[in-house]
């Protein structure tokens, strides 16, 4: 088991260094002094005085405020088509030509926000990370916000107890054959 | 240390720079909620703690305690309905009221990573400065300040001790 104080500072650290450290990680480490670590944590993070945003980070709150998926952002500020992801992460997982419209679907499916991007494996999290120019961390912390809903079709409030984006049902739809390669990749946990 | 940030974010409110003060707390609110849920379940809530504070920005809203108070309390209160199995994705009340000294939320934490190392030496300030607000290695910090690593982790270890002092485990 790792020490705390060499834990605490490893991380604080990172922070510094605008790394988006993943905090759970570093609290699993110290292992049962985790309760410990997590306290130092976070009384650090309120004392501590908040960086200047960098200036991926103010763009992706523009497009989130605006009501924009942050991932469609970041890829067409790197000149890329969906398409070009799709063959991509293809290339990447040595997939079969067949097994393409499944990765389209599911991409399709992350960058509306309606995929956890924390539930993809780590490997397609990186290669996305790679090719958007971003933090992983970035990739995991902005997702589409709930649009707002006019008056005219605005959804009752107990609608909404199952989450904002899902408040709206999709319309029905043949179910679609699922690819298990595919779904390991993008919803591994 | 604060002081210099929360002018910053009473210009960005004055402005409606509303893109630029949430990025500006984007870390912060992320690492707290992943620290307070320790699984992934804390980029969800961390997406509504930025809901909120843009609701609230969206509507106008202007505060009485600097920016900084909002999003800490903004984060506390919606951790705490998550643990509590709450709906985090509503709108805070209209009235909520982060001077109120009824509010069940005051308890912020005011202190200031400057005041809380005041009383260390300056030659360990200047550490904390390299190591925490720059991010260098130890190596790093020793070189720049001739001085032998071994004395960087003496350093390092007394702020430690602070800080824990603080959260009671000290």
């Amino acid at each position: 088991m790792a020490d705390v104080a060499d834990l605490f500072d490893d991380w604080a650290a990172a922070l510094a260094r605008g790394e988006q450290p993943d905090p759970v990680a570093f609290i699993r480490a110290a292992g049962d002094r985790g309760d410990e670590l997590a306290r130092l944590m976070d009384r650090y993070l309120r004392t501590r005085p908040r960086p200047d945003p960098d200036p991926e980070t103010v763009e992706l709150a523009r497009a989130w405020i605006a009501g924009e998926a942050p991932l469609v952002r970041l890829r067409v500020r790197h000149g890329l088509r969906h398409d070009d992801v799709v063959d991509a992460v293809m290339t990447e997982f040595a997939l079969e030509p067949g097994q393409r419209p499944a990765v389209k679907r599911y991409y399709h499916r992350l960058e509306a926000g309606q995929l956890d991007p924390s539930r993809l494996a780590r490997p397609l999290l990186d290669l996305l990370a790679r090719m958007l120019g971003a933090q992983a961390g970035s990739i995991l912390a902005w997702r589409p916000r709930p649009l707002d809903v006019a008056p005219a079709f605005r959804v009752p409030l107990d609608a909404l107890a199952e989450g904002p984006r899902t408040a709206l049902a999709p319309p029905a739809r043949e179910p679609e054959e699922d690819d298990e390669q595919v779904r390991a990749l993008f919803i591994a946990r | 240390m604060h002081d210099a940030r929360d002018a910053e974010d009473a210009l960005l409110l004055e402005r409606g720079d509303h893109e630029t003060l949430i990025a500006a707390y984007k870390d912060v609110v992320v690492q707290r909620c992943l620290v307070g849920t320790r699984d992934e379940s804390g980029y969800d809530v961390a997406q509504n703690v930025f809901l909120r504070l843009w609701q609230e920005l969206r509507r106008g809203k202007r505060y009485t305690v600097p920016y900084r108070v909002v999003v800490h309390k903004v984060v506390d209160w919606t951790l705490k309905e998550h643990f509590a199995g709450g709906r985090t994705e509503l709108p805070l009340p209209e009235g909520w009221d982060p001077a109120d000294p009824v509010d069940p939320y005051t308890d912020v934490d005011d202190s200031d990573l400057d005041a809380l190392w005041a009383d260390l030496p300056a030659g360990d300030r200047d550490v904390l400065d390299l190591r925490y607000m720059h991010g260098l290695e130890i190596s790093e910090i020793a070189t720049r300040l001739a001085k032998e690593p071994n004395a960087v982790h003496q350093a390092l270890h007394r702020a430690h001790a602070k800080l824990r002092r603080m959260t009671g485990d000290g």
